[in-house]
């Protein structure tokens, strides 16, 4: 296969950046879009030239590193599915395809396709966890968790924390990736202590950090390699709620 | 630590909670005025009745302050939501293309700014050309001849055209807004969440083109 590249590149965070064409030649339909863009990148390193910066780690779609737009959409066209687990069956001959990167203020650009999300982070650091130290690990009965709580909580969970909602986002907004994060926890028993100051804070966070807010389209949920459901921005927001109005501390 | 009142007012998630709750009170408002302004098919009396048992009402100015609070707030704050929003992408992309799938982004949702910024402009004409406008008498007594006013405004064709376009804005905002309150405040659950967009579409036709056919009527009677 032979497909025609338009990608962004830019050297440093502060390098205005710009975008350039590549043709990625020999290209076979069973390779992943990542492999594609090693055979590029080895075909710049033979010229000389710096290869093209994008992230991955795990490279089977667990681990939420990778994640640039394909043609105008995060993670490319296959619901579900992040960029490392896109195969380059799913275009066609000579397609041309622009590259880019996460564009919010607050992911920036760190080089080419490569962005800096320790904003995400700092927005779990605000209050995405449980400070209750509980000893040893107990009797797996003793604390119940309903099937359908527990079933919950996995589904928001499974966030990798990948950005592709903040990308797809008109606003630039985290809701979605916030909004799982705090209804994981706040379906569980162990979530419950920190329920009220976790929701404010973590939303606080995400605030501060320059992110927007959400507009309730859904693109978000659709470029989403998990299926995260924009149901948990409806939960985020009843927490919220609840924790204005009658929480007490 | 900021008091809740003011978190509420400046988070992204209180905005939202406020933008729902505004919204959801002006959609029920909006039932309210199409009511009302149906009567006009009703005929003169009728509705110079209605509109006279409206402003006799010793209620009606508090609840038209009421009103005007939430009006402004829901302005005010959509205003600056979108623009924080526009802030937070200061580099756009070079390539956008809708996510599909389950996304309910529509023409509706990515216009919401523009036809409320509209809408706006509008209702400051609308309350001045009939609230505000001509006082008509009924003859031998003291009600309002409010369907004069009307026939006249609506003799014009100009007026006639923009009211529609204003009215089918409003079916357009709401088309996005209905559902959007929901989700906003909370509200979900498999039992009707899915139902929600639909029933928007259903509200929207109903209130956009059932306001809308007002001014038609009238100008072609007259
Ligand atoms: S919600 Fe989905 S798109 Fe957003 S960070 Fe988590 S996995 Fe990625
Ligand atoms: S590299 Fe781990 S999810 Fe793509």
């Amino acid at each position: 296969m032979r497909i025609f590249l338009k990608v962004w590149r830019q050297a440093t965070p502060r390098d205005r950046g710009g975008f350039v064409d590549y043709t990625a030649e020999n290209i076979s339909p069973d390779m992943s879009f990542l492999e594609m863009l090693d055979v590029v990148n080895e075909s710049l390193i033979v010229k000389g030239q710096d290869p093209i910066a994008f992230d991955s780690d795990c490279r089977e779609g667990i681990c939420g590193t990778c994640g640039f737009l394909v043609g105008g959409v995060p993670h490319g066209p296959d619901p579900g599915t992040s960029v490392c687990q896109l195969h380059m069956r799913r275009f066609k001959d000579d397609d041309r395809l622009v590259l880019e990167p996460w564009r919010a203020r607050a992911f920036p650009v760190l080089k080419d396709l490569v962005v800096d999300r320790s904003a995400f982070d700092r927005i779990i650091q605000a209050g995405g966890y449980t400070s209750v130290n509980v000893g040893g690990a107990q009797d797996a009965n003793l604390i119940l968790v309903a099937k359908t709580a527990s079933d919950k909580a996995m589904d928001s969970a499974a966030c990798i924390g990948c950005g592709a909602c903040v990308a797809a986002c008109k606003n630039a907004s985290a809701a979605l990736f916030t909004s799982a994060k705090v209804a994981h926890l706040a379906f569980l028993p162990q979530g419950q202590p920190e329920r009220a100051t976790r929701v404010v804070a973590m939303v606080e966070r995400h605030d501060a950090e320059g992110f927007g807010s959400c507009s309730n389209e859904g693109e978000c949920e659709a470029v989403c390699p998990k299926e995260i459901p924009i149901t948990n921005i409806a939960h985020m927001n009843r927490e919220y709620l609840r924790a204005m109005l009658v929480t007490r501390d | 630590m900021p008091s809740r009142f003011r978190r509420v007012l400046s988070s992204s998630v209180g905005t939202k909670l406020l933008m729902g709750l505004t919204g959801a009170a002006l959609f029920v408002y909006m039932l309210l005025h199409l009511a009302g302004n149906a009567l006009i098919l009703a005929g003169e009396d009728v509705f110079n009745e209605y509109s006279h048992m409206l402003i006799s009402n010793p209620l009606i100015l508090p609840i038209e302050l009421g009103l005007l609070a939430v009006f402004l707030l829901h302005v005010y704050k959509a205003v600056t939501m979108w623009m924080s929003n526009r802030a937070a992408r200061p580099v756009g992309y070079l390539k956008k293309e809708l996510a599909g799938h389950t996304s309910r982004k529509s023409l509706s949702s990515s216009t919401m700014i523009g036809s409320g910024l509209f809408i706006l402009g509008f209702v400051v004409i609308h309350v001045k050309q009939f609230k505000f406008g001509t006082f008509y008498q009924v003859t031998d007594s003291t009600v309002r001849d409010l369907y004069q006013t009307e026939i006249e405004v609506f003799q014009n064709p100009f007026w006639v055209t923009v009211y529609v376009l204003a009215t089918l804005l409003v079916g357009l905002h709401l088309r996005h807004g209905f559902a959007s309150a929901f989700q906003s405040l909370g509200l979900d659950h498999p039992l009707y969440t899915r139902r929600l967009t639909a029933l928007g579409v259903l509200f929207a036709l109903l209130i956009g083109v059932g306001l809308a056919v007002i001014p038609v009527w009238v100008y072609f009677r007259y």
